[in-house]
């Protein structure tokens, strides 16, 4: 790597040093800082180990790593609680919401920012309601019915159709990304020829990486957690639920008692791939919360 | 470039995201404007009956029941999530070893489904068998099983699980407020002598003004409007308990058999009381704007 020579600007301002006053007081500090973090860790390790358990040694406890590690509770769960069925479920729900959400949100945003047109105001402000309404699960009704009239009521298609209309949020989040592509690039291209659509297809869409990346994740991630519509949805296909909904049709079987462990591992099942990607890249869904505030 | 062509070119582009938010999103408030009139139970015929459907909420008690729960819900919730957000933000706002580990730490939960760790929470919370019972027995720290979801503790455990929930997102939010406030400001401060608490009291808190007001505002709002999580763990139960305002409206819509009250389906009804839910949440949030706006023009 390079080093820097020129000092670049930084945009987050530098970290206040924290004065070492006290020992006993830093001491304080640490333990309420570690045992809030042991708290918030608990369930999750829980989940992780106890997905490894035998159901018997779930609920006789006490345990927090497992005497013995059964791998097989993943399989069974897999092939016998149906997870392989629900996994996929979730991923064609969350990858076909957030491919539409991406395409509609960026169309709309495209115009928004760069054309002038009558109505443009009303749009907005018709986008910026929609987030902010809510009478619960009222609309999911006239939903339902509305998709049993284009026969999507028995499909996964509806509920996709159903989450990406609520893509408010994703506009904005695009709308504030493009005004931070400069408009020469378009001038220049619409010189050359370039048509409205080619400028977005060449020009827009490829610049707009990062902002369409942050809508993955945040689209992703609330598809693959989204929990009431399918679950609406899909009471009289079982076949199609998802991970969430399965999973809470576990909580509530009649058996619910001795499979302990296959809901663990499920719900891990559920959170590892998120977990996974948090992981890898944690700031940018951080960004992603700290950016709501300021759009 | 010719304007009529930019019009039609625009309106192309847009029409996918207005049809479906006109559809899906619109369409549907007016369906509920619509049937709140109506006594309509979603089979057989729709009846006008103007608005009998409202004088029947007034008298709903098993309604104000859940109102008043929701009110219990939010305020334990923000009563603990707030002051515990803004301290761990300002901690994590300095330069601490480790800082960017805890921040991921807390912030960990909001990327995880309500659902999913409704599951969780259940099997960990179970009075009968549940892993935090036998931990708590294993170190004798009790000598008798809590009934954690029991009808005396439930609302409590769906709070603790509902803060658990909420930290990582509202300390976030007030991390980047406090990065806003310039550092010269402290600086000069500890120069004229002011100690840690009085730079907080004095310093953080009134720049943090506009940042806090916006971030108490969505607290109180998605607090209000929170029930998945609810939904799966109690169902609203036991005998009503944790029943909150919009998981009534849902029962309404989609009844089932549950550990809590028994709700029958009523679409007419169920628009009404889903309907005066949002102006109740409304009227909630303006009169939280108006008093710290009153307030901050008192300093």
């Amino acid at each position: 790597m390079k080093t820097e020579v020129i000092p670049h600007v930084q945009t987050n301002k530098k970290p206040k040093p924290l004065r070492t006053g006290k020992l006993g007081g830093q001491l304080l500090l640490w333990i309420f800082l570690i045992a809030t973090a042991l708290l918030i860790l608990f369930p999750i390790v829980v989940t992780l180990f106890g997905s490894f358990m035998s159901n018997a040694e779930i609920s006789t406890g006490g345990n927090i790593l497992p005497s013995v590690w059964h791998i097989e509770n993943y399989a069974e769960a897999w092939v016998q609680a149906n997870f392989s069925r629900f996994t996929w479920n979730s991923l064609m729900l969350s990858g076909m919401t957030t491919i539409g959400t991406l395409i509609v949100a960026s169309m709309a945003a495209y115009v928004v920012e760069r054309m002038n047109f009558p109505g443009k105001a009303l749009f907005v402000a018709i986008q910026a309601s929609t987030m902010f309404i809510s009478i619960g699960a009222v609309v999911i009704r006239p939903q339902y019915e509305l998709m049993i009239k284009l026969h999507l009521h028995t499909s996964l298609w509806g509920v996709i159709l159903i989450l990406i209309s609520g893509h408010a949020y994703i506009f904005f989040i695009l709308l504030s990304f493009l005004k931070g592509i400069s408009r020469e690039l378009d001038e220049a291209a619409r010189i050359d020829g370039c048509s409205n659509a080619g400028i977005f297809w060449k020009i827009i869409l490829p610049l707009l990486r990062p902002g369409l990346g942050v809508g993955a994740l945040f689209t992703f991630c609330g598809a693959w957690n989204e929990y009431l519509r399918p679950l609406v949805f899909t009471m009289n296909t079982p076949e199609l639920q998802t991970l969430t909904v399965g999973l809470s049709y576990l909580r509530y079987g009649a058996s619910a008692a001795v499979q302990t462990h296959y809901m663990l591992a499920g719900a891990c099942l559920s959170i590892l791939p998120l977990l996974i990607v948090y992981m890898l890249a944690n700031k940018s869904f951080m960004q992603m919360t700290a950016g709501s505030l300021k759009g | 470039m010719n304007k009529a062509r930019q019009m039609g070119f625009s309106y192309l582009f847009l029409f996918p995201s207005l049809l479906l938010t006109v559809v899906l999103g619109i369409y549907p408030l007016g369906w509920a404007i619509r049937y709140m009139f109506y006594d309509y139970k979603g089979y057989g015929e729709a009846r006008f009956t103007g608005l009998y459907n409202f004088r029947r909420l007034l008298a709903d008690t098993q309604y104000w029941d859940s109102v008043v729960n929701t009110f219990i819900y939010a305020g334990g919730k923000l009563i603990v999530t707030i002051p515990l957000c803004l301290l761990l933000a300002v901690i994590l706002n300095q330069k601490l070893k480790g800082r960017n580990l805890l921040r991921a730490i807390y912030f960990m939960p909001t990327i995880i489904s309500s659902a999913v760790m409704a599951v969780v929470f259940f099997i960990i919370f179970n009075s009968y068998n549940g892993v935090l019972n036998q931990y708590l027995l294993k170190f004798h720290i009790i000598s008798e099983r809590i009934d954690w979801l029991g009808p005396k503790n439930a609302m409590m455990t769906t709070i603790i699980i509902a803060i658990w929930g909420a930290v990582g997102n509202y300390m976030l939010l007030f991390l980047a407020g406090l990065q806003n406030i310039p550092n010269d400001v402290y600086e000069s401060a500890s120069l004229d002598g002011a100690n840690k608490r009085q730079q907080f009291w004095y310093l953080t808190i009134p720049m943090l003004g506009p940042v806090l007001q916006i971030v108490i505002m969505l607290a109180i709002i998605n607090s209000l409007k929170g029930y998945e999580t609810i939904m799966v763990l109690t169902e609203g139960g036991p005998i009503g308990k944790t029943e909150v305002m919009y998981l009534y409206v849902y029962k309404l819509f989609f009844p089932t058999p549950s550990s809590g009250a028994v709700v029958d389906q009523q679409f007419g009804y169920g628009s009404a009381v889903g309907f005066t839910t949002a102006v109740i949440v409304g009227i909630i949030t303006l009169v939280y704007h108006v008093l710290s706006n009153r307030m901050n023009k008192m300093q």
